[in-house]
C-alpha cells in the first residue's frame, strides 16, 4: 500500500509552533487530528519522549472499583459517560481521546485526511484479532459504523455524524401523535467505502476537523458482526477483557483474556461494584477497603476521604459542566435581552465557589473552556443587576420575572448551584422557584422545561458541545436555539484545521453566546477520586474513561 | 375452620387486585413513559412512539391492567419480550407462565430474578433483628413493667422514650462515624458480595444494630405498658390475695395475658422489617428489597413497583392472619370469625 | 382533658416542650437573626460557631441558628396541617361508616383494610415520586396513610358509644344523625383519639425528617430539620454540631409528643 501523502497544512502548523504563534498543546492536539502519529508530533514539540509504558508491572490480583452497573446489551445507545466504563474493557474504540486531549489511533493503525478535510482514509491496525481468533478487517468496521448511523438502532453517534455523513429525509408520513417520521440514510453511496481489508475510507458531505474524535465517542465501539449486535456476558471483543458476568445494580466482574494485542492486561480480573445511590456509601466503601477504586468522588466526601493514608488523590481539569439552560420556545426566554439579564444577574465566580468550592472555575456563559484548544480568551464578563433590570423592563418585565428552575435530586450539588443562582438573581428581581425532581424523571422533561440545570460531560473539542447541543433543530439541542448566524459560524468553525483562525472564530460564537446564547453557565468542574495506593496505572480521565488494561496491583 | 380460610383467601386476593390497581393508577401520574424509560434519555421521539405502540401503551388504564393481570395468571405473553418488539430481553421460564410479573424497566431483567435475589437478604436481616429485637424488648418491657415507678424503670423508660425518637437515619449516621471512620471496627457498606474483607457477620452488625433500636425500643414501651396495665387487673390481685407465689402470680398470671397484645406488635415489627427499611437500606448499600422499592419508584419502574407492592400487601395479610392465628391460641375467650 | 395535662407532670413537660417549639416559630421572624434563605457570599464559610453566627453557617453559609428557628415553623406548618388532615377524614369515615351500618360500613372497612394492608412507606414513596414532593401532596399521602386506622379506631369508639342511652335519647328526638355525631358522640370518644393524635404527631416529624432525607421532603430552600441533618452529614467528622443540633431539634419534638401521649393514655 502507498504511504499515505500528510495532509498539507501539517507544514503551516509546525511553522507556527517554531515561530511559537501556536503553543505545543495546540500543535499536538490538532496534528494528531490531522494524521501525524502523536510519537512524532511529540517530537516535533520538543516534548520528552513518553516514558515506555510497557515496562513492567506486577502480574495478577483482582481489583474491585465502585460504579454505576448499568446493564450492557446494547452499547450503541449507552445514555452516559458511566455506562463505556465496564463494556469498553471488553469492546474497543477505533480511537481513543486521552486525558491529555490528544486522540490517538487505537483500533486504526492512523487517519489521513484530504486538504479539504472531506475525506478520511481511516487504516486498521493490523495484528489486531477478535478473541474468536479472526482478525479485525474493514469490513467489521463498516457494519459497525452503518448500525451506529442507522435509524433502528438509535445510537447518539448518529446525531454527532448526521451533519456530515447523513441525509435526513421526510418520509412524508405522519405518526399517530402527528409528528413527522424522518428517517436518515448514506448521503452518498460512496459515504463509506472499503479501500482494501485494512483500509476504509470515509467521503464527507461537509468537511469535518473532529472526525477521529468523534469515532472515539462513548457509544462507537466495535461489536463482534457474527452476535448481531446483542452483547453480553462472554461476547466477543477485541479487548484485553471478557465480560464473565453482570447483575444490574449489583455488579460485574470482567476476566483477562490471553493474547491481547496491546499493553497487559496485567490483573486477572476486575469486579465494578454499585453501591446504590447514597453518596455516603461510597465513602464509606472506600474507607472499609470494600473498594479499590470509585468511579467518581464528590466534593462533599473529600474532607473524610483526603485523611485516608491507604488512597491516593487523583483529579483532572475537565470541560465537564452543568449549564442553566432555557428554553427560548417559552417567555420570557424568547426575548435575548431576557436572557442575557439572566446572565447579568449571576456572578460566575461565587456561584462556582459556592457550589462545588476548590473543585471548580468560573465559567463565562459559552460553554467553550480553557481547556478546550481553540479557547479564545474574551474580556471579562462582569456581574451588572443595573443592566439586568434595564434589560429586563425593556423587554417588558420592569417588575421582574418569576420562573421555575427544575434540577435532578442527585447529586445536591445542584441544590447548591440553583440555590446560589436564585439568590443572586433576586436583586435583578428574577424570582425564581426550585423544583427538584429525581434523576430518571428529569430526563422525561429536559428538552420541555422553560428553565433547568443540565449536566453536559466533556468533550475534548469546544465545537464539539457547540455542534451537539445549540446547532439549530440537533437531538439534544434541549433549549430550542435557532441562530443561522450561529449555525453558519460554528461550520466554519469546524472546518478550519488552523487553531489560531479557528480561535478567533470561537471569538465571535463565544462572544454571540454572551450576546444572544439561551444558557447561564458558571462553572467548570475538577474531576476527582481516590484509588487504593496500591492501584498502579491509573490516571483520572476528563470523560471518566478507565483504560484497565494498563492497571495492575502491586504486592504491598 | 374451611370457611374462615376461604373468606381469608378471598380477602387476600381482593386486596391484591385493589391495591395493585390503586397503584397503577397511582404511577399513571408520574412522568414519561415505558417506552422513554426503557430506550433512555437520548432515544429519538420516533422511536420511542413507535415503541409506545407495539406495546399498545395508549390504550386505557383498564385494558392495560387487565392484560398485566392476565400476564401474571399466565394467560397472556409478555408483549416485551416479544422479537418484534427488538428490545432483546429475554425469560429463562418463556414469555408465558403463571407468576409472570414482566420485566424491569431499570435493570432489564425479569421481574423474578430481581425480586428472587434481593428477598433472601432482606429475610436475613429480618430474622437476625427479629431474634435480638425480641428477648431484648421483652426483657426490658416486662422488667421494667414488674418495677414500675422505681429509679430503675424511670431511667430506662426515658431512655427508651427518646431512643424512639431518634431518627433512624441520624443514628445510623452516628454509627457510622463511630465505628466505621473513626474507629474502623466495622465495614462502611453492607453490600454482602464475595470476596469482601469483611465477612457477612460483620457487615451485618450496623444495620441489625439500627433497626433493632428502632424497634426495640418502641416494643419495650408497648410490654411494659402492658405488663403494667395486667398487674392491676382484678384476676391478678385475686391471685395474689389467694396467697399464690410471686413467680407463680407473675409467669402464670400476668405474664401469659400481658403478652398477648404485644405479640400482635411484634407481627407488625416483622411486616416493617421485611418491606420498609428503606433508609437502612440505602445508608449502608445492603441489597434489599426497601432500597429496591425507592429506585424502581424514583426511576418509575412500574412492573418493579408492582411486584414489590404485590409481595408488601403478601406480607402485611399474612401477618395479620398469624397475628389472628395466635390471638386465638392465646386467649381462649376470643374467635375471631 | 386539660385538667388531666396540669396533674401529670409527664404530660406537662411533652406540653410545654410543644408550646415552647410553637412559640419560637410564631416568632421567628421576630427572633431570628438572619433571614434563614440568605447566603452568605462575603467569603469564608464558617462552620464553627463565633459571635456573628452562634451556631456557624453551613455550606451555602447560611445562618444555622435562623434555619433552626424557623425550621420549627416549617414543622409546625406541616405536621398539624398534614395530621389534621388525616384526623379529619379519618374520623369522617370511620364514624359514618359506623354509624351508617350495612353497606357503607362494609365498604369503607373493606377499602381501609386493603389501605392499611399497605406498608407506609410504599405509600409515600409511590405517591410523592409520582406526583411529585410539595405540601400538599405530603399532606395527602400523610392522610391515605393515617385516615384508614384513624378511620378503625374512630368506628370502634362510634359502635360502642352509639348504643348508650343519650345517644338514644337523641334519636328518639328526631335530631339530624350529623348533628347526633358531632355534638353527642365525638365528644366523648376524645380520649383514645387524642393519645393516638399525639403519638401520629410525632411520628410525622420523623417522617419528614426521613423525606427529606430519601429526597421526597419539601422543596428547597425551605429550612427543614430533617433535610438539614442530611445536608450536613458529611461535616459530622469536623463540625458535628451542624447535623447533631438539627437532630436534637427533632427529637426533642417526638419526645415531647411521647410524654403528651403517654401522659393523657394513663
Amino acid at each position: 500500500m502507498k504511504t499515505p501523502a500528510p495532509h498539507p497544512y501539517l507544514p503551516t502548523l509546525v511553522g507556527q509552533l517554531q515561530r511559537q504563534e501556536l503553543d505545543r498543546r495546540e500543535f499536538l492536539r490538532t496534528a494528531t487530528l490531522l494524521g501525524m502519529t502523536a510519537a512524532a508530533a511529540g517530537v516535533l514539540a520538543g516534548l520528552p519522549a513518553p516514558a515506555q509504558a510497557q515496562a513492567a508491572k506486577p502480574r495478577g490480583g483482582t481489583l474491585r472499583i465502585n460504579t454505576t452497573v448499568y446493564d450492557v446489551k446494547s452499547p450503541p445507545t449507552a445514555t452516559s459517560t458511566a455506562h463505556p466504563l465496564i463494556y469498553s474493557q471488553v469492546v474497543e474504540y477505533l480511537a481513543r481521546t486521552g486525558a491529555d486531549g490528544v486522540t490517538r489511533p487505537h483500533l486504526l493503525q492512523g487517519w489521513q485526511p484530504s486538504a479539504d478535510l472531506k475525506s478520511w482514509t481511516l487504516r486498521i491496525r493490523p495484528g489486531v484479532k477478535w478473541h474468536s481468533g479472526r482478525a479485525f478487517v474493514a469490513s467489521d468496521v463498516v457494519w459497525n459504523l452503518t448500525r451506529l448511523l442507522s435509524d433502528e438502532v438509535g445510537s447518539s453517534v448518529l446525531g454527532l455524524m448526521e451533519p456530515y455523513l447523513l441525509n435526513k429525509i421526510d418520509t412524508g408520513q405522519v405518526n399517530d401523535k402527528g409528528r413527522k417520521i424522518f428517517r436518515h440514510e448514506w448521503w452518498s453511496p460512496r459515504a463509506i467505502e472499503v479501500v482494501d481489508t485494512m483500509t476504509v475510507r470515509l467521503n464527507l458531505k461537509a468537511p469535518q476537523l473532529a472526525v477521529p474524535e468523534h469515532l472515539g465517542h462513548f457509544p462507537a465501539v466495535m461489536l463482534f458482526p457474527e452476535e448481531r449486535g446483542v452483547f453480553g456476558p462472554g461476547s466477543i471483543g477485541t479487548g484485553a477483557f471478557k465480560l464473565t458476568e453482570i447483575q444490574p445494580g449489583r455488579r460485574a466482574v470482567i476476566e483477562a483474556v490471553r493474547g491481547y494485542w496491546g499493553e497487559g492486561p496485567w490483573l486477572d480480573r476486575i469486579e465494578f461494584i454499585d453501591v446504590g445511590g447514597a453518596e455516603t456509601a461510597i465513602a464509606n466503601a472506600l474507607v472499609s477497603k470494600q473498594v479499590d477504586g470509585a468511579f467518581q468522588v464528590l466534593p462533599d466526601s473529600f474532607a473524610i476521604l483526603r485523611n485516608q493514608a491507604h488512597l491516593k488523590f487523583y483529579e483532572a481539569v475537565t470541560s465537564d459542566t452543568a449549564v442553566a439552560r432555557m428554553n427560548v420556545r417559552n417567555k420570557p426566554f424568547d426575548d435575548a435581552r431576557v436572557r442575557k439579564a439572566f446572565r447579568l444577574a449571576a456572578d460566575s465566580q461565587k456561584v462556582a465557589e459556592l457550589t462545588l468550592g476548590s473543585f471548580a472555575s468560573a465559567a463565562e456563559h459559552h460553554h467553550v473552556a480553557p481547556v478546550h484548544p481553540e479557547y479564545a480568551r474574551l474580556p471579562a464578563f462582569n456581574r451588572d443587576v443595573e443592566q439586568a433590570k434595564r434589560l429586563l423592563a425593556q423587554a417588558g418585565y420592569p417588575n421582574g420575572v418569576d420562573v421555575e428552575i427544575v434540577i435532578q435530586q442527585n447529586p445536591p450539588l445542584h441544590l447548591r448551584h440553583a440555590t446560589a443562582l436564585q439568590s443572586l438573581w433576586k436583586d435583578a428581581g428574577i424570582r425564581a422557584s426550585i423544583k427538584t425532581v429525581p434523576n430518571p424523571q428529569y430526563w422525561d422533561i429536559w428538552m420541555t422545561a422553560p428553565l433547568g440545570i443540565t449536566v453536559w460531560a466533556h468533550r475534548s473539542l469546544g465545537v464539539m458541545n457547540l455542534s451537539l447541543a445549540y446547532r439549530s433543530g440537533v437531538a439534544w439541542n434541549e433549549s430550542g436555539y435557532a441562530n443561522p448566524a450561529f449555525d453558519k459560524l460554528l461550520d466554519e468553525a469546524e472546518a478550519m484545521p488552523d487553531p489560531k483562525v479557528r480561535s478567533s472564530k470561537m471569538a465571535e460564537i463565544q462572544r454571540l453566546m454572551q450576546e444572544d446564547g439561551p444558557i447561564v453557565q458558571t462553572y467548570w468542574r475538577k474531576l476527582f477520586t481516590f484509588y487504593d495506593r496500591r492501584v498502579i496505572g491509573f490516571e483520572m480521565h476528563p470523560e471518566y474513561s478507565v483504560y484497565c488494561n494498563q492497571l495492575a496491583l502491586s504486592a504491598a | 375452620m374451611t370457611g374462615f380460610l376461604a373468606q381469608r383467601l378471598l380477602q387476600y386476593i381482593l386486596t391484591l387486585i385493589a391495591g395493585s390497581f390503586a397503584v397503577f393508577v397511582a404511577t399513571e401520574f408520574s412522568p414519561g413513559t415505558v417506552s422513554s424509560k426503557i430506550l433512555g434519555p437520548y432515544a429519538v421521539q420516533s422511536q420511542v412512539d413507535s415503541l409506545s405502540a407495539r406495546l399498545r401503551l395508549d390504550d386505557p388504564l383498564i385494558e392495560r391492567y387487565g392484560r398485566w393481570l392476565t400476564t401474571l395468571a399466565g394467560l397472556t405473553d409478555n408483549p416485551m419480550a416479544a422479537k418484534e418488539v427488538g428490545l432483546g430481553l429475554s425469560d429463562p421460564r418463556g414469555t408465558r407462565y403463571v407468576g409472570n410479573l414482566g420485566f424491569s424497566l431499570m435493570l432489564k431483567e425479569p421481574v423474578i430474578d430481581v425480586l428472587a435475589d434481593r428477598i433472601g437478604y432482606t429475610i436475613l436481616l429480618t430474622v437476625c433483628s427479629i431474634a435480638l429485637i425480641v428477648p431484648i424488648a421483652f426483657g426490658i418491657g416486662v422488667w421494667c413493667g414488674l418495677k414500675a415507678g422505681s429509679l430503675l424503670d424511670r431511667v430506662l423508660s426515658t431512655l427508651m422514650a427518646v431512643l424512639t425518637a431518634l431518627p433512624e437515619f441520624a443514628f445510623a449516621v452516628g454509627l457510622t462515624l463511630v465505628f466505621v471512620i473513626w474507629l474502623g471496627w466495622l465495614p462502611g457498606t453492607s453490600m454482602m458480595l464475595p470476596g469482601d474483607k469483611w465477612g457477612m457477620v460483620s457487615q451485618l452488625v450496623m444495620p441489625t444494630a439500627v433497626l433493632v433500636v428502632a424497634s426495640a425500643t418502641y416494643v419495650a414501651r408497648i410490654v411494659r405498658a402492658s405488663v403494667v396495665e395486667t398487674r392491676k387487673r382484678p384476676f391478678v390481685r385475686a391471685a395474689e390475695l389467694k396467697g399464690l407465689p410471686p413467680r407463680v402470680v407473675v409467669v402464670q398470671h400476668v405474664l401469659r395475658n400481658a403478652l398477648i397484645a404485644p405479640v400482635t406488635v411484634i407481627l407488625l415489627q416483622v411486616n416493617w422489617l421485611l418491606t420498609g427499611v428503606v433508609v437502612v437500606e440505602s445508608i449502608f448499600a445492603y441489597p434489599g428489597v426497601g432500597s429496591l422499592l425507592l429506585q424502581a419508584a424514583l426511576f418509575g419502574d412500574i412492573y418493579l413497583v408492582q411486584a414489590l407492592t404485590l409481595m408488601a400487601l403478601t406480607v402485611a395479610v399474612g401477618t395479620q392472619f398469624l397475628g389472628d392465628l395466635c390471638y386465638m391460641a392465646l386467649d381462649p375467650r376470643i374467635r375471631v370469625a | 382533658m386539660l385538667r388531666g395535662v396540669g396533674e401529670r407532670p409527664l404530660a406537662a413537660t411533652g406540653a410545654t416542650i410543644l408550646l415552647l417549639w410553637a412559640c419560637i416559630a410564631l416568632a421567628a421572624p421576630w427572633i431570628a437573626p438572619y433571614d434563614p434563605l440568605a447566603l452568605d457570599f462575603s467569603g469564608a464559610i464558617n462552620h464553627a460557631p463565633s459571635a456573628k453566627h452562634w451556631l456557624g453557617t453551613d455550606s451555602l453559609g447560611r445562618d444555622l441558628l435562623s434555619r433552626i428557628i424557623f425550621g420549627a415553623r416549617t414543622l409546625f406548618a406541616v405536621v398539624p396541617l398534614a395530621v389534621g388532615s388525616a384526623f379529619v377524614v379519618g374520623i369522617a369515615l370511620g364514624a359514618i361508616a359506623a354509624y351508617s351500618g350495612g353497606l357503607i360500613d362494609q365498604v369503607v372497612s373493606r377499602a381501609s383494610d386493603v389501605m392499611l394492608a399497605f406498608p407506609a412507606l410504599i405509600i409515600y414513596v409511590i405517591l410523592l415520586t409520582s406526583l411529585g414532593p410539595s405540601l400538599i401532596n405530603i399532606v395527602i399521602a400523610v392522610t391515605l396513610a393515617y385516615a384508614p386506622g384513624v378511620g378503625r379506631l374512630a368506628r370502634g369508639q362510634v359502635l360502642a358509644i352509639k348504643e348508650l342511652d343519650y345517644v338514644k335519647a337523641a334519636q328518639a328526638r328526631g335530631d339530624h344523625p350529623l348533628s347526633i355525631i358531632v355534638f353527642e358522640i365525638l365528644p366523648n370518644a376524645r380520649g383514645p383519639l387524642v393519645v393516638d393524635l399525639s403519638l401520629r404527631a410525632g411520628y410525622t416529624v420523623i417522617l419528614t425528617g426521613t423525606l427529606g432525607f430519601l429526597g421526597l421532603g419539601l422543596p428547597p430552600p425551605t429550612p427543614d430539620w430533617g433535610a438539614m441533618v442530611v445536608e450536613n452529614t458529611q461535616l459530622l467528622s469536623s463540625h458535628w454540631h451542624m447535623a447533631v443540633v438539627p437532630c436534637l431539634a427533632i427529637v426533642s419534638v417526638v419526645v415531647a409528643c411521647n410524654f403528651l401521649a403517654d401522659g393523657l393514655r394513663d
